[in-house]
């Protein structure tokens, strides 16, 4: 009985050393945040047509949250056993691109290629590119247009400043005691584009040198921020209890939320009618640019494969037709068809905010150890919500941290 | 041994330590061993996984002494210890007391205490986080029939902690509970029925008996609890709702050099501050042993 | 496995049982009844509350107050949940490491342990002292390391990298060592007239007579290869070889799992399940093993 005993246990050992079975060599792992969990299907679409294009390539989808994508990603490059294709924002694309993870596409992109040029800069590192921009995309002022139709207030306009904001959120949370007049986000994006709103903040002085994010303009942009809060305004976290900010506002308890375009797809279940606006403007209008490359990974085994998907999934009509219908960003194309294409669906009825806010955009501070500088500015950002710093001495702590990290 | 075996000599044996002894040996070099040595090793150098390493002497520890988040992260630990050893020491032995009474119905009792001790970490955080909502948690939810307003929880860093503290002595309260149960045990009964003879009662024979006779057994409650919350690490890392002010700010020195390793890329700096978790643990461990041999002898009195 | 612990275990073994005497009788008959209700309750609430929540529908989630029953009660959590996460692949996974690492932990543990306490060879008390030594080491020391051997070997999201580093465990050795120690040595000796050579007596005698110390540390080795989390977070992210406790906590990662708490506790009750249901049936051997292991679970 034991030698059996052994014997199974022994098998079983055996089995489990063996290394994964080896892989197909036409299939390609392509790692996504963007996808999921609105957008599988819509990928399942580019993929087939991409298979049907090319056969005897299959590709595997591996999905993340964005909240996990990077350590994810982290791992798997690390551990050799990176995705062949996977996509990377504009802020992470640096570090990949500065390690020697990516494999130069520059052979890629021919003249004619239909990208967009800034698009196509952002992703290009020492003169070469690293990365095809994939898409990109925006954050905008979403509102409850039944909620300012009962409170009496106006529309948001181009115009606004968020003075004005703050004066139709009031009379909106005058409605009841659930229904809430603005929620804009206090973390790392937000107050890197409300400092871009304020126009004299920035978090670095322009050589790199050293953190100017304690400046007057940067102290008083946070307060701004806070301020929503401490009017009663926004929500705090807690009064939330988990439930985020885009399902308050399909639950129409919410007058005005800042955030992103990729939620249109989301918000056609919205029982009331809602538009979207610019942001309102501290000094000046600016706006979220976020770029979303694809990049194929330095130690990929189909290099020709990797970067065959990666091209198609970042410039092939399929891939741009797709996008465009299902409201999941923008691909990052010259090509108006596409974005008549876009304008034409309803709601919200002023899709044309997307390309004007794009007229005024900003991008992210960028620095080698960029999770550190986003966790510990997150962290501090808390304690000035939560009234335990106030905005100077939160900001104060956050340069030294910042200097700190880019010695 | 009163009889000689012949492949307990010369060569022979040398065959047989090859055959029994190779395979946990081996495993346990590389799998142990070598990554031991690799991790002390990696604590001189600076590397991001996607670099070669470069050995930078001690200044990874010196960062770590001048690093704020470390500190802050070992202030949490030591708070954690603070508020947590305490409550599961003295629940612990009120319920080891309760459960080595022998009644119809004990053992079912006993199966109950210790459900939440088999359970994993992940399965209990993730219940203790729903429970500890809010809005719409149970806690909040009793709190609020009796009139009381109920705190934010799993958002603050201060009341996170509490509900972590909470959570984490009900996992563990049936473990220590069992511990203290064996030293129990191992109570001669001779020493109670001396004591019923003088006329003692039940709470006499307890507190001049059972606890001083269980001083052995307690102490190294103590100290187990001590190692092991040094190392907390799963209900820290999933409980406090995500993006809160807990969520940011809360970190234990287990979570900080998780963090370091596979958020930062910082291997060599997260495997010096493992070392010096190590070097926490190790003080720990040699008092006690310097103490237990106090009550070995204390016993043998 | 903790070190201290080990030291404790040399003097315990067997089970616990309950006292014999009246000597423990500490509590009164109503008391009692409560004390036996409340420690009931608050040990199997929290159970409930996962069990209750998990049968409710996405639409009576967040109510204040909360239902405590479901009403009406509904499977559709885990039909979602099967949508979400490949269930049957992840209980294999997760069970297929288990006993697989188990097995492989006792035969592994029982060999070494056979070697410090029946063969004699000199070096044999450095070498086990050095054993000793490696229970010192904070799990997270190893961590960082296991991670990048793990990945030198090729063995990423693969079920070696989630069982073998597992199998070398000093404190098995430990536990084993002990056990094999207080068997009397006349039985080999008989053997050894026979003719049997030390492999026979190992897995004729030794092994047999063994049995509940392979049963505690098989049960504590299950309970650590089910649970563990910490390791595997970083070296099984795939599916394919993802294991409950994992893909369990991945649900709370997404753009909406914050307020998807059926779900959740849906995947909860499927972890947590099997665990609880080894541990009502294997209760004897868990708790002399909780006795000698120091895990805290």
């Amino acid at each position: 009985m034991f030698r059996r005993f052994l014997l199974l246990t022994l098998l079983c050992v055996l089995l489990a050393a063996l290394p994964a079975a080896a892989q197909d060599t036409t299939t390609i792992r392509y790692f996504t945040f963007s996808a999921a969990p609105d957008h599988l299907e819509d990928l399942d679409t580019i993929i087939a047509a991409f298979q049907e294009a090319n056969p005897g390539i299959t590709v595997e989808v591996e999905t993340a949250a964005f909240a996990d994508y990077f350590t994810l990603l982290q791992a798997g490059v690390a551990s050799g056993d990176a995705p062949d294709v996977f996509e990377l924002n504009y802020e992470n694309f640096v570090t990949y691109a500065a390690n020697g993870a990516l494999l130069d596409l520059s052979g890629m992109v021919s003249a004619e290629a239909p990208f967009y040029p800034r698009a196509l800069e952002a992703f290009q590192y020492d003169g070469k590119q690293m990365a095809l921009p994939a898409t990109f995309s925006t954050v905008l002022l979403f509102y409850n247009a039944d909620l300012f139709d009962q409170a009496g207030v106006s529309y948001p306009t181009a115009e606004w400043n968020w003075a004005d904001a703050v004066a139709a959120a009031q009379s909106i949370r005058a409605l009841g005691e659930d229904t809430w007049g603005l929620f804009s986000p206090v973390q790392f994006w937000e107050f890197y584009k409300k400092a871009g709103q304020n126009g004299e903040c920035s978090f670095f002085n322009a050589e790199m040198t050293e953190s100017t994010i304690n400046s007057p303009a940067c102290v008083s942009t946070l307060e701004t921020m806070i301020s929503f809060m401490n009017d009663d305004l926004m929500p705090t976290a807690a009064e939330l209890s988990g439930v985020s900010d885009s399902e308050l506002f399909l639950s129409g308890k919410l007058g005005m939320l800042v955030t992103g375009i990729w939620m249109f797809g989301a918000f056609q279940d919205a029982t009331f009618n809602w538009d979207v606006q610019i942001e309102p403007a501290i000094n000046q209008n600016a706006h979220h640019f976020f770029a979303n490359g694809v990049a194929v990974s330095a130690t990929t085994q189909n290099a020709e494969a990797a970067a065959a998907w990666a091209e198609f999934m970042a410039s092939s009509e399929t891939a741009a037709t797709v996008r465009v219908e299902s409201a999941w960003e923008l691909p990052a194309l010259n090509q108006p068809e596409y974005f008549e294409a876009y304008l034409e669906q309803t709601p919200p009825a002023n899709r044309a905010a997307v390309f004007m806010a794009l007229e005024s955009p900003v991008t992210p501070p960028v620095i080698e150890r960029q999770n550190e500088m986003q966790d510990a500015v997150n962290a501090l950002l808390t304690q000035a919500v939560d009234g335990e710093l106030t905005a100077q001495e939160a900001l104060d702590q956050a340069k030294a941290e910042l200097d700190a990290l880019i010695q | 041994m009163s009889q000689v075996m012949s492949w307990n000599r010369g060569i022979q044996r040398w065959k047989w330590v090859a055959v029994f002894l190779l395979p946990g040996l081996i495993g346990l070099t590389v799998f142990v061993l070598y990554p031991i040595v690799s991790s002390f090793w990696l604590a001189f150098q600076d590397w991001n996984l996607l670099q070669p390493p470069e050995f930078v002497g001690l200044s990874n520890f010196q960062e770590l002494l001048a690093d704020d988040d470390f500190w802050r992260a070992l202030g949490y630990t030591l708070t954690f210890i603070v508020l947590y050893i305490p409550c599961v020491f003295v629940l612990g032995l009120a319920l080891a007391l309760f459960l080595n009474q022998k009644f119809p119905g004990m053992l079912m009792v006993r199966a109950a205490t210790f459900l939440p001790v088999v359970a994993s970490w992940v399965v209990v955080s993730l219940i203790w986080k729903w429970i500890f909502n809010p809005s719409y948690g149970l806690v909040n939810a009793g709190l609020n029939l009796i009139g009381i307003n109920g705190p934010d929880w799993l958002f603050q860093p201060q009341t996170a902690v509490y509900a972590m503290v909470i959570t984490s002595v009900w996992k563990d309260v049936g473990y220590i509970a069992l511990l203290y149960l064996g030293g129990l045990q191992n109570i001669s009964e001779t020493y109670y029925e001396a004591a019923r003879i003088d006329g003692a009662n039940r709470w006499r024979c307890l507190r001049h008996i059972t606890i001083p006779l269980l001083t052995p057994t307690m102490f190294f409650v103590a100290i187990t609890l001590l190692i092991n919350y040094f190392q907390m690490f799963e209900q820290v890392w999933l409980m406090p709702m995500r993006d809160s002010a807990a969520d940011r700010q809360v970190e234990v020195i287990v979570t900080e050099v998780v963090k370091n390793a596979f958020s930062y890329s910082r291997m060599g700096y997260a495997s010096a501050m493992s070392w010096v978790l190590f070097v926490l643990i190790f003080i720990i461990t040699f008092v006690q042993l310097r103490l237990q041999k106090r009550w070995v002898h204390y016993e043998a009195e | 496995m903790r070190p201290n612990n080990a030291l404790l275990a040399t003097n315990l073994s067997g089970t616990v049982q309950p006292a014999a005497s009246a000597r423990g009788q500490i509590t009164g008959r109503v008391d009692r009844l409560a004390g036996m209700a409340l420690i009931i309750g608050l040990m199997v609430l929290p159970f409930l509350v996962m069990l209750s929540t998990s049968l409710k529908a996405q639409e009576y989630i967040l109510q204040t107050p909360p239902q405590l029953i479901p009403n009406p009660a509904t499977l559709e959590s885990y039909s979602e949940l099967a949508e979400r996460i490949d269930l049957p692949r992840t209980i294999f996974n997760s069970a297929f490491v288990a006993i697989a690492g188990t097995a492989g932990q006792i035969v592994i543990s029982a060999m070494s342990a056979y070697a410090f306490a029946r063969l004699e060879w000199p070096g044999r008390n450095i070498v086990f002292l050095l054993y000793l030594a490696t229970m010192m080491i904070p799990a997270v020391v190893l961590v960082i390391p296991q991670f990048i051997l793990v990945r030198s070997l090729g063995w990423m999201n693969s079920y070696s990298a989630l069982i073998v580093p597992g199998l070398f465990s000093a404190f098995g050795t430990f536990l084993l060592r002990q056990a094999f120690l207080a068997i009397p040595k006349d039985f080999e000796e008989a053997a050894y007239v026979d003719g049997a050579n030390p492999f026979v007596i190992f897995w004729r005698i030794i092994m047999p007579l063994s049995l509940p110390s392979l049963a505690t540390l098989g049960v504590f080795s299950f309970m650590g290869y089910w649970n563990n989390y910490l390791y595997p977070l970083f070296v099984a992210r795939k599916e394919d070889v993802m294991t409950l406790p994992i893909a369990l906590a991945t649900l709370q990662a997404g753009p909406r799992s914050l307020t998807e708490w059926n779900l959740v506790m849906a995947g909860a009750v499927i972890t947590v399940l099997p665990i609880l249901a080894a541990y009502l049936l294997a209760q004897r051997w868990f708790v002399s093993g909780a006795i000698s292991s120091g895990i805290k679970g």
